[in-house]
């Protein structure tokens, strides 16, 4: 992109680039003949479309990194990565509630051995079980065995690996990456039982759920729950804090009352 | 100092400059793609219009097979947001290495080199950019486009006989384009399909639009043509469809059938797969693998000579 100087008949040249906020760049040009100078202020689309060409205005001062654009334009993996779902399934299924609603209600907690419709380990079913399978995450009981690609590898004590692998094939992964990502945060190197309670009154967001505040959370149907929470989590962040107390779901109350 | 003449008198008069550098920029960046692939002999996409065919399983065990020649492979998955490799390879946890030439991507089964963006992901978690979401129609087809050229331009490839590039479905919007412009030397695409009336319709799209392209169309191969029982082995058909017509009325070769087959297909969903091509699915590979392998030496032999 060029600017011209229609007063002196000549292309303005590139001076300097800010990023006078977030989202936003300010090109800057300058007239060589009559000095000149006015910025270009881009929105965040047309910022993101010069970030996604993977250049430098002006040029680079220093040689790429091995792909450079693609690990700065992601998210950070971790946030990405569990997101409500992973939370939601953590808390449900730890706290012996079943995931998703079953073809048959089910009132009472996951029994140990109980697998997914479609998830059966052997052969001898419906053809496309493996296909079945692969569509519930891909799961095959790979409890405890892998880790993130990034990031230290926790130790799972064996009572928890073994609450772990007492949960639905399926959902084994969230569970354990949503609990693995509380304890990362929290600085716990080991998977504990403790732990894993733990992490099921812990968001995503790295906010703290105090018993008082879970226990009326506890109180809003299902239904709602996951919005309700992501809700409250956000004001608390908007605010600047950390822990959600039933003070704050005091405060709260006035935009849930119905369900409350 | 005429302010009454027009923008194109003055444009023809003034020098355009590239003061800002992003044509620099973006020519450097092809030049290190195709510096990338100068140490790569034979560069072939899997591709289809439609998506759930077995594309990552027909690259996967085209790779395998390549290997078992004793070519030196390698696999990009470019499937940025489904990608599948990995897992099916058993390398998940395993990671690019870093080093001031580039990425070194990781060393599967059989020595094959992959390189994924399941690499840079943390388990289960989905691509998601920064960026304002809510404008994400403006730039996010150009992320993608570059995250692909970066796999390309970033990659330590070394000497390898064949990259693979698995593409992800619906892949006939932008990724062939892209991918023409950005593989010097594509050698050519294999076409994966299911002999269903509505792949086969979605498969000659993409090999119409893909030849308008350039792209040579090696060939169709026809995924889940049967079931194969996994107790007594015998196969019957999964679908009714043609796509020995589909193939004769694009004079495109039919590579060969592969049937589903649980017992297999179950081994690449745990990370296990079958090296052995001895398997009855995997030697329907190695089948292909070597019609592709001479079909590139025949068009070979033919460049030579003509």
């Amino acid at each position: 992109m060029k600017f011209v100087c229609l007063k002196c008949e000549t292309y303005m040249t590139f001076e300097k680039v800010e990023k006078p906020a977030e989202g936003s760049l300010g090109v800057f040009f300058e007239c060589p003949s009559c000095q000149s100078r006015f910025s270009m202020v881009t929105n965040p689309g047309e910022t993101q479309m010069v970030s996604s060409l993977g250049v430098q205005l002006g040029g680079r001062t220093e040689a790429p990194k091995p792909l450079e654009m693609t690990r700065g334009g992601l998210e950070d993996n971790v946030s990405a990565g569990m997101g409500q779902m992973a939370a939601y399934l953590n808390e449900k299924i730890q706290s012996g509630q079943p995931a998703a609603a079953p073809a048959t209600p089910v009132a009472s907690a996951v029994p140990a051995s109980a697998t997914a419709p479609g998830t059966s380990s052997e052969g001898g079913g419906c053809p496309f079980s493996a296909m079945v399978a692969q569509m519930g995450l891909g799961s095959t009981g790979a409890t405890g065995t892998s880790a993130p690609p990034a990031g230290t590898q926790l130790l799972w004590t064996p009572d928890a690996q073994e609450k772990l692998a007492k949960l639905p094939s399926f959902v084994q992964p969230m569970v354990k990456s949503s609990v693995e990502t509380f304890a990362r945060k929290s600085g716990f190197t080991t998977v504990t039982l403790q732990v894993m309670d733990d992490s099921k009154n812990a968001s995503t967001e790295g906010i703290k759920w105090t018993p008082e505040a879970q226990q009326r959370l506890d109180n809003i149907p299902d239904f709602i729950r996951p919005m309700a929470r992501r809700e409250i989590e956000r004001l608390v962040k908007e605010r600047g804090q950390s822990e959600i107390t039933a003070e704050v779901m005091e405060e709260a109350k006035e935009k849930f009352m119905k369900f409350m | 100092m005429s302010q009454q003449n027009d923008l194109k008198t003055i444009l023809n008069k003034l020098h355009y400059s590239d003061d800002a550098k992003v044509v620099e920029q973006i020519s450097a960046q092809t030049k290190l793609v195709m510096a990338r692939m100068k140490g790569i002999r034979r560069k072939v996409v899997v591709m289809s219009g439609k998506g759930g065919v077995g594309k990552s399983m027909t690259t996967v065990n085209l790779a395998l097979a390549f290997a078992r020649m004793g070519q030196r492979v390698g696999l990009l998955d470019v499937d940025i947001n489904g990608p599948c490799v990995p897992q099916m390879l058993g390398m998940r946890g395993k990671g690019l290495l870093d080093t001031p030439e580039g990425a070194v991507p990781p060393t599967g089964p059989l020595n094959i080199k992959v390189a994924s963006m399941d690499f840079l992901l943390q388990e289960n978690a989905p691509v998601r950019w920064k960026g304002p979401m809510d404008l994400s129609p403006v730039w996010l087809g150009l992320t993608e486009m570059n995250v692909i050229r970066e796999f390309l331009s970033d990659m330590v490839w070394g000497e390898l006989d064949y990259l693979l590039a698995d593409l992800p479905p619906g892949a006939a919007a932008d990724k062939p384009p892209l991918l023409v412009g950005l593989i010097p030397d594509l050698a050519g695409a294999v076409v994966v399909t299911t002999p269903s009336e509505v792949a086969s319709n979605v498969v000659q799209k993409s090999i119409a639009y893909a030849q308008e392209l350039g792209i040579e169309i090696l060939g169709v191969v026809e995924n889940m043509s049967q079931y194969r029982c996994p107790s007594c082995g015998e196969e019957n058909p999964l679908f009714e469809g043609n796509t020995d017509s589909m193939c004769e009325a694009l004079g495109l070769p039919l590579l060969g059938r592969i049937p589903f087959d649980r017992n297999f297909a179950r081994t690449f969903d745990k990370g296990e797969p079958i090296l052995d091509g001895d398997n009855p699915t995997a030697a329907k590979y190695q089948d292909i693998a070597k019609k592709v392998h001479t079909l590139l030496d025949y068009q070979h032999v033919l460049d030579g000579k003509v």
